[in-house]
């Protein structure tokens, strides 16, 4: 009895031990320990489309197609694509790869991933087309779409692949979601992919840790064996811990803190532009715009933003380089089509902003019937975006200067989306527009075409822009394939874009990371901290 | 005493009910969950299959029924955002924020309550001016402010403690704690100051106001007719007096810590329930959202109900008196 009970106390005590040693293991120069606003909400690479857990979850899952550090496409664990056939893609898959646990990769798992991650709800608009991923042999996949789809391809840096076997013996071979009440599913905190990461322990909100993985099939061009990510939300606390040094790696880092970092001896700041352009949208649609008076306050019967001259007085009134240099302190670019650099289809000649001009402005508006202005209500996010409250009040006062008074409206995200997606019930808002694969054809097609549920476009076209020489456009785009042809259809596009003034174009903005300067890694538009690449001197 | 303990047990019952009230409807009005779970780009069909299936389509009474009857069968359900049940969620946070409000706790009682005694015996020193003036600055200044002036001189400029995290902790069954080590007690040091610096004014502002009190009372001046030293006096005979309403406010106070623990935890990355709640709510995750409102509420009303109790238990007039109400009414 008395004996049992020793045994059971010295059995606790080496318990305790091993959690203490296990905790304490000393950093060793090759650890990076790096940190984020925000956790990752799962291990699972197809249940979440949150980019902060897919910019960690592709340390341990490959993506069928590779995304480059300047965001291009690159072989992955596919080595090849080729159109086969007027709406199949046939993808050579690479050989000799191998999971995390051992076993190969083969041409069954990567169909087996695609059929997973397209029955999520998150990914429907980017995989809904795909009708079926059919293993042809040992080394080919074809994926076979509802329609010609020419960016498949691109679309395909997001695919995940997954160990099938895997999945299935851990009962995840379907994508988890909230159905399944009072259970955790495997696939939350365990992970078998193929990366250049293995995924060590996942501490749902508290901490991730990856090791190297010896076996992995591509190269490493830096010197990382082990990394720590921590989120810490608040901001000047995540700046405190990389300059008291218990970080060597922050992402997010706030505008106002650049200076003081790239001050500090030891410490530098490194950017990437986003994958992501703001723009002011107004209403293309409605006769009778929401939240809009007259200059004496009364409700205005009417839509000015139906009245073209009414849309280039505020792309003219509106300086985006000044927005850029004072708001964003330098960290943007200004956006003068509906692409940013890196985005697939982009444009550089093209993108070209309007001139600001206060006095042409002035006079459209009058010519518009407006010669005093009116007073519209303009909804604003407060958070997912950089400094969105002072773009917004930036706005306001340059718009004033031709006679428009903007009453902002701030929201948080929450209750903007809802506005939104329960809606539209906005007349004019700010927003950050993308392409959900990183090509413009998704611009065209979510952001721009006219909002239709039957066609499964606009889905994202907030302020129900429309414009039936467009709409031609983009329905010849969807189906296009040769590239010169595409390079046309991709500019006459945004031209139309641009004249029609689709939407007040502003910025794209940065992203920023800081870093001890005895490491070195480029950042990413993607905000993915890729391991494989630090290096720790 | 039964007609009391029940008569109490009636009013907590109730204080939750209305709280499960407010926790449902506040679930609701923060933002739609379905666009935070599918976001921007899902289609029409998909977020009206999410929600049916959140059953977001049903009668707000209906679906307030259902989700006390969920309540009271104890399933709280999955977190939205976390994609886990609540309660492991819930298990695995608790801890840390209790900790961190116990340690709070201590260090207020232990420098507010010498404090008090301090400033009531020598109620002209200029230090004890100097002292009750500046704990109105203690209860002023905003939690996070005095949280990130922490954190600049202590772990920026000086390097000794660190600016986030809980440090190591060991796991004991449902527990963890990190009472036990040397980086969890470093790591504890700053978050339970700045989340004890309100307190201590206010307990020393209590046990200065109550030892006044005291001091003037008759038997205090028959103690000191005695010829008692005055630190007895001060100590064993008044400050024994002044304990009950120090001990009732601190106890009730360890709730609001708890709750105040929410702007710290998120200073200061600690991995409690205040994170867990600021990340839920922007997430729109309502069942977090509810279960968090209910779990602090459920730690309210016990701490309240203990309180009665003990004041029961030490103040016989109390029981009677409520008895007599009991009966009259």
């Amino acid at each position: 009895m008395l004996g049992g009970n020793v045994v059971i106390k010295s059995l606790r005590l080496a318990a305790i031990c091993g959690a203490l040693a296990l905790a304490v293991l000393p950093a060793s120069a090759n650890t990076l320990r790096y940190g984020g606003t925000t956790p990752p909400l799962t291990m699972d690479p197809h249940s979440t489309n949150d980019f902060v857990t897919a910019s960690l979850v592709r340390q341990v899952y490959d993506s069928l197609v590779g995304l480059t550090n300047d965001m291009d496409i690159e072989p992955g664990i596919a080595t090849a694509w080729v159109p086969a056939g007027e709406n199949t893609w046939r993808f050579t898959i690479r050989e000799g790869v191998r999971f995390h646990d051992g076993t190969a990769l083969a041409a069954e798992d990567v169909a087996f991933s695609i059929m997973r991650q397209k029955e999520s709800a998150l990914y429907r608009s980017m995989y809904g087309q795909i009708r079926e991923a059919k293993v042809v042999d040992a080394k080919t996949v074809d994926v076979i779409s509802q329609g010609p789809d020419p960016i498949l391809p691109r679309k395909m840096v997001r695919l995940f692949v997954m160990s099938a076997a895997w999945a299935k013996a851990n009962n995840v071979e379907k994508v988890p979601d909230l159905g399944a009440q009072g259970t955790e599913a495997y696939s939350l905190r365990h992970a078998n992919g193929s990366g250049p990461m293995r995924l060590v322990l996942q501490e749902p909100g508290q901490r991730t840790t990856f090791e190297r993985n010896r076996a992995y099939w591509g190269t490493f061009n830096g010197n990382v064996e082990r990394a720590i990510y921590t989120p810490i939300a608040s901001a000047p606390t995540r700046v405190s811990a990389l300059l008291s040094n218990e970080l060597d790696l922050i992402t997010d880092v706030p505008l106002q803190d650049i200076e003081r970092i790239n001050g500090a001896a030891g410490y530098m700041v490194s950017s990437a532009p986003q994958q992501l352009f703001m723009q002011l949208e107004m209403d293309g649609t409605r006769d009778v715009a929401l939240d809009i008076w007259d200059r004496n306050g009364q409700p205005l019967q009417a839509n000015p933003f139906k009245d073209l001259r009414v849309r280039r007085a505020f792309a003219h009134a509106v300086d985006a380089k000044l927005i850029v240099d004072r708001v964003m302190r330098g960290q943007a670019f200004v956006v003068g089509t509906a692409a940013a650099a890196g985005f697939g289809g982009y444009q550089k000649d093209l993108d070209v902003r309007w001139p600001t001009d206060v006095e042409l402005a002035k006079k459209l508006l009058a010519e518009a019937g407006y010669p005093n202005g009116f007073i519209v209500q303009l909804h604003c996010p407060l958070q997912r975006y950089v400094n969105t409250e002072e773009i917004c009040r930036a706005t306001a006062s340059m718009l004033a200067r031709i006679g428009v008074e903007v009453r902002i409206k701030g929201m948080p995200w929450p209750e903007f989306a809802r506005m939104l997606v329960n809606g539209p019930n906005s007349s004019f808002h700010l927003i950050g527009a993308a392409g959900n694969s990183g090509d413009v054809q998704d611009t065209f097609t979510s952001v721009m075409a006219t909002r239709s549920r039957e066609k499964g476009l606009g889905g994202t076209n907030w302020a129900l822009w429309s414009n039936a020489e467009f709409d031609a456009v983009t329905a010849e785009l969807v189906g296009t394939f040769d590239p010169a042809k595409r390079t046309e259809l991709y500019r006459r596009g945004l031209t139309i874009g641009k004249e029609q003034v689709h939407a007040v174009y502003l910025h794209q903005p940065m992203l920023t990371w800081a870093m001890r300067r005895a490491v070195s890694v480029p950042a990413r538009a993607d905000s993915a901290v890729m391991l494989k690449d630090v290096t720790i001197k | 005493m039964f007609a009391f303990l029940l008569n109490r047990l009636a009013h907590a019952v109730l204080v939750l009910l209305v709280v499960s009230i407010l926790a449902f409807t506040l679930g609701s009005t923060v933002g739609d969950p379905v666009a935070s779970i599918l976001g921007l780009d899902a289609t029409p069909a998909d977020r009206a299959a999410l929600r049916a299936r959140l059953r977001l389509d049903e009668p707000v009474v209906l679906r307030y029924f259902l989700y006390l009857g969920d309540l009271l069968s104890g399933r709280l359900g999955n977190s939205y955002g976390a994609q886990r049940p609540i309660i492991d969620l819930l298990a695995e946070r608790i801890p840390a924020t209790v900790e961190l409000a116990l340690a709070a706790l201590v260090l207020s009682v232990a420098i507010g309550v010498p404090l008090g005694v301090f400033a009531a015996a020598h109620p002209e020193r200029r230090i004890v001016r100097f002292l009750m003036t500046s704990s109105v600055i203690g209860v002023s200044v905003p939690t996070f402010i005095l949280g990130i002036i922490l954190i600049f001189t202590f772990s920026l400029t000086l390097g000794w403690l660190p600016s986030f995290g809980r440090g190591e902790v060991l796991k004991f069954e449902y527990w963890t704690t990190g009472y036990l080590t040397a980086s969890g007690l470093k790591s504890l040091i700053m978050p339970a100051i700045c989340l004890a610096i309100g307190q201590i004014a206010l307990v020393a502002r209590l046990a200065r106001a109550e030892m006044m009190g005291v001091l003037r009372t008759d038997y205090i001046r028959f103690a000191r007719a005695r010829g008692l030293s005055d630190r007895a006096v001060n100590f064993s005979h008044a400050l024994r007096n002044t304990l009950i309403p120090i001990i009732t406010v601190s106890g009730i106070q360890l709730g609001y810590l708890v709750a105040f623990a929410v702007v710290v935890e998120q200073v200061f990355q600690w991995p409690g329930m205040g994170t867990l709640f600021l990340q839920a709510l922007s997430q729109t995750d309502v069942p977090l959202i509810s279960a968090f409102l209910m779990a602090a509420a459920l730690f309210f009303v016990s701490i309240n109900l203990v309180v009665d109790l003990l004041y029961a238990i030490a103040d016989p007039r109390l029981r009677i008196r409520s008895l007599a109400h009991g009966a009259g009414g």
